[in-house]
C-alpha cells in the first residue's frame, strides 16, 4: 500500500442518466507516469475531478497518498498539482504574481517564482500580464502552477493539447524530471504519441470503463503486430513489401527479399498506441 | 477560517479589481458624481408660499393675493382639485373658502375656512396663512373678524421638520453607492467562475468558506468604504455617527450577501448587469420615498432596504437614536442574515 499513490476501487459518477465514470478500479505506484488515454467525452476529466476532490464520487473510493479524497480532502490536495485542460490562469495579472498566489495559498515559504518560470521556459517574461502570452506560455504557466506546491502526484489534464512541438517538448521534459524527482503523475491525453513516449503505463478509457491497463510495450505485444516494411524496385515504380516480424521464418523471409528483389528501402514498423485502442474498443482515441 | 489563504485571496481580489478599469471607474465615478448632486442641490428651504384656493364665492379682497409677492396664488375650480394639486406636492398649502363666507360675516358668525397642508410644508405655514386671511378679512369687512380652521394634513405629516432638499436625498445616494458594489462583487464572482480560476483555486489547501471570507470581506470593504466616505463628505455623521455606522456596516453585508446570490444565478457577466440592476433599482425605491415624502405608499416597507434608508434619513436628518430605529435595524440585520446565508448556500453550489 505505501508504494502506491493513486488507489482506485469501484469508482463511479453519473451525470442525470449519463454514466460518465463505470465503475473503474486502478491504482498508480509512487513514481509512476499513468496515462489515461481516451476520446473526448470518455470520462477522463470527471475521473480527475473525482481524484482531486472536485467533485465527490457516487460510488467507490479513491485513496491519494494514503488519504481517502472525500474524506480528508484538504489533506489530499495541499499534496496535489492539478493542471487543468482549460487555460484558468489570472490573466490580468503576471505569471510570477499567478505564481505567488498560489504559492501563498499552500503556504510555500521561500517560493521562488522566478526559478519555476526559468524551469518552464518563461524567463524574461515573469512579470507580463498573462492576457500577453501566447497559448503555449499559458500553458507552461498553467503547469508551472501545477508543481508550485512541489506535489506529490500532479494531474495533467491534456497538457499539450493544440500547442506548438517546442512548447509539447518542453512540457514533457518537465513530466519526466518531475518523475524523476520522485513525483507520481497522471496524464491525462487523447495524444497517444505523447503517452508513448512518456508513460511507464497507459490506460484506455471508453464510454466511462477502462478498457485496457498495461505499459505501452506490453499492449503492443498483446495486441498490435510489427513488420518490415520494404520498398523495392519494379520497373520505374516502388512496390511495398510487408514480413511479419513476430514469426519463426522472419529471418528467412528477409533473406530471400534481398535475394530476389531489389530492396530500395526497408524499416520496421510496430503497431501504435492508436491501432491498439482501435482493436480495444472498437473506437478511434480522436473521435 | 485560514488567516494566511483568506489574505493572499484578498491580496488577489484587490489586484483584480484594482486592474479592472471598469470596475474602478464606477467606484470613482459614483462616488464624485453623487457627493457633486449633493452639493449642487438647494441647501436652503424654500420660504417663499404657493398657495392654492378654492373660492365658490371670492370676495373682492381675497383676490388682491395673487399680486403678493411673498405668496403664489391660484385659483381651483374645486375641492378635489385643490387637494390633488397639494397631494402633487404642486402647492404648500391650499384654502377652501365655504360658498356663504361672506354672508356668514355679515352676519357676524365664524365662516369655517378648511386649510390643506402639504407634508413638505413648514411649521410657520399655519401661523401665516391664519395671519393672511385675517387681514383680508379685515381689508374685505374693515374691522376684524373671527373664523375656524380646520387643518388638514395631505400625506405623511413632516411640519415643523423641514428638511434641505439635499439632506433629504442623501440617504437615497448613500444606498445607491452601496448597491453598485453589488455589481462589483457579482461581476468579480462571475468573472472567476467563467474563466475557471474558482476551479484552480478550489484545489488548493483552501476552503470554499476561505473563499467567502475573503469575498465578503472585500465586498463589504467596498461598499462601506464608498458609503461611509460619501456620507463624512456630505456631513452624514454629525448626529448619531455609530448608529450611521453600523447601519451602513449591515447594508454592506446586506449588499455583499444579494451580490452573492446574484452571481450564483446569473449565467455570465452580462446576466450579472442584467439580474443586478433590476435589483438595485428595485432596492432604491425605498430611498426615493425618503427623499420625497408622500411619493411613496407604506408598501415600500416590503423591501428590505426601506429599513436602511429610513434609518439614515430619521438618524442623520432629525436625530434619531437608538431606541428609535431599534427595530429598523433588527429588520434590516435579519432580511441581511438571510440574504446572507441564502447567499452562501446558492454560491457554494454554483463554485463546487
Amino acid at each position: 500500500m505505501a508504494d502506491k499513490s493513486i488507489i482506485v476501487k469501484d469508482l463511479t459518477y453519473r451525470y442525470g442518466k449519463l454514466l460518465a465514470v463505470d465503475h473503474i478500479d486502478f491504482d498508480v505506484d509512487v513514481g509512476e507516469i499513468l496515462g489515461l488515454l481516451g476520446p473526448n467525452g470518455a470520462g477522463k476529466t470527471t475521473a480527475v475531478k473525482m481524484l482531486t476532490g472536485q467533485i465527490r464520487p457516487q460510488e467507490g473510493k479513491a485513496i491519494l497518498l494514503g488519504h481517502d479524497v472525500v474524506k480528508e480532502t484538504e489533506k489530499v490536495q495541499s499534496q496535489i498539482g492539478v493542471c487543468f485542460e482549460q487555460t484558468n490562469l489570472y490573466e490580468q495579472m503576471s505569471a510570477l504574481d499567478n505564481l505567488k498566489l498560489f504559492a501563498e495559498l499552500f503556504g510555500m515559504k521561500d517560493f521562488d517564482g522566478y526559478a519555476l518560470l526559468k524551469r518552464v521556459g518563461l524567463e524574461g517574461r515573469e512579470r507580463d500580464k498573462v492576457a500577453n502570452y501566447s497559448k503555449g506560455m499559458k500553458q507552461r504557466l498553467m503547469v508551472a502552477r501545477s508543481l508550485v506546491n512541489l506535489p506529490q502526484i500532479i494531474f495533467l489534464d491534456e497538457p499539450t493539447a493544440g500547442l506548438d512541438p517546442v512548447s509539447s517538448e518542453a512540457i514533457g521534459n518537465i513530466i519526466l524530471e518531475e518523475r524523476d524527482r520522485g513525483a507520481t503523475i497522471f496524464l491525462t491525453t487523447h495524444d497517444m504519441w505523447e503517452a508513448d513516449k512518456l508513460c511507464d503505463r497507459v490506460a484506455f478509457m471508453d464510454q466511462g470503463k477502462l478498457a485496457a491497463l498495461d505499459t505501452p510495450r506490453n499492449l503492443k505485444q498483446q495486441y498490435g503486430k510489427r513488420s518490415l516494411i520494404a520498398e523495392v524496385a519494379a520497373g520505374d515504380k516502388l512496390e511495398k513489401r510487408e514480413i511479419d516480424m513476430d514469426v519463426d521464418s522472419t529471418a528467412l523471409e528477409v533473406e530471400k527479399l534481398f535475394e530476389k528483389e531489389k530492396v530500395v528501402t526497408l524499416h520496421s514498423e510496430e503497431a501504435t498506441l492508436e491501432d491498439i485502442f482501435i482493436k480495444v474498443t472498437g473506437r478511434r482515441l480522436t473521435e | 477560517m485560514n488567516g494566511r489563504i483568506v489574505r493572499a485571496l484578498l491580496k488577489k481580489d484587490f489586484a483584480l479589481f484594482m486592474s479592472n478599469r471598469f470596475y474602478l471607474l464606477i467606484t470613482i465615478v459614483a462616488v464624485v458624481f453623487y457627493v457633486g448632486i449633493y452639493f449642487i442641490l438647494p441647501s436652503d428651504v424654500d420660504e417663499r408660499l404657493s398657495l392654492a384656493m378654492y373660492a365658490p364665492v371670492l370676495p373682492p379682497a381675497f383676490s388682491q393675493l395673487t399680486t403678493q409677492d411673498a405668496a403664489e396664488i391660484e385659483l381651483f375650480e374645486s375641492e378635489e382639485a385643490l387637494k390633488e394639486a397639494v397631494l402633487d406636492g404642486d402647492y404648500q398649502a391650499a384654502i377652501a373658502l365655504p360658498a356663504d363666507i361672506m354672508e356668514v360675516w355679515l352676519a357676524g358668525g365664524k365662516p369655517q375656512i378648511t386649510v390643506y397642508y402639504s407634508a413638505m410644508a413648514p411649521p410657520e405655514i399655519s401661523a401665516a396663512i391664519v395671519a393672511l386671511v385675517k387681514e383680508l378679512a379685515y381689508i374685505e369687512t374693515g374691522q376684524a373678524l373671527n373664523f375656524d380652521t380646520t387643518e388638514e394634513v395631505l400625506g405623511p405629516d413632516m411640519l415643523g421638520d423641514q428638511i434641505a432638499l439635499r439632506d433629504r436625498m442623501r440617504p437615497l445616494l448613500a444606498i445607491f453607492i452601496l448597491l453598485i458594489e453589488i455589481l462589483t462583487l457579482a461581476s468579480l464572482i462571475m468573472v472567476e467562475i467563467e474563466q475557471g480560476t474558482a476551479r484552480a483555486l478550489l484545489v488548493t489547501s483552501m476552503r470554499v468558506s476561505d473563499l467567502f471570507i475573503a469575498k465578503g470581506i472585500l465586498g463589504v470593504g467596498l461598499a462601506l468604504g464608498q458609503a461611509a466616505f460619501f456620507m463624512a463628505l456630505v456631513g452624514g455623521f454629525s448626529h448619531q455617527p455609530l448608529i450611521i455606522l453600523t447601519t451602513l456596516i449591515i447594508g454592506s453585508l446586506m449588499v455583499v450577501g444579494i451580490g452573492f446570490l446574484v452571481a450564483s444565478f446569473s449565467r455570465d457577466v452580462m446576466s450579472v448587469t442584467g439580474w443586478g440592476m433590476l435589483i438595485l433599482i428595485i432596492l432604491a425605491i425605498p430611498g426615493f420615498g425618503t427623499a420625497i415624502p408622500g411619493l411613496l405608499s407604506d408598501w415600500t416597507k416590503v423591501i428590505p432596504s426601506y429599513y436602511l434608508t429610513d434609518t439614515v434619513s430619521r438618524v442623520a436628518n432629525y436625530g434619531a437614536g437608538w431606541g428609535d430605529i431599534g427595530t429598523n435595524l433588527a429588520i434590516l440585520a435579519g432580511f441581511t442574515a438571510l440574504v446572507f446565508w441564502a447567499g452562501i448556500m446558492v454560491l457554494r453550489r454554483r463554485y463546487q
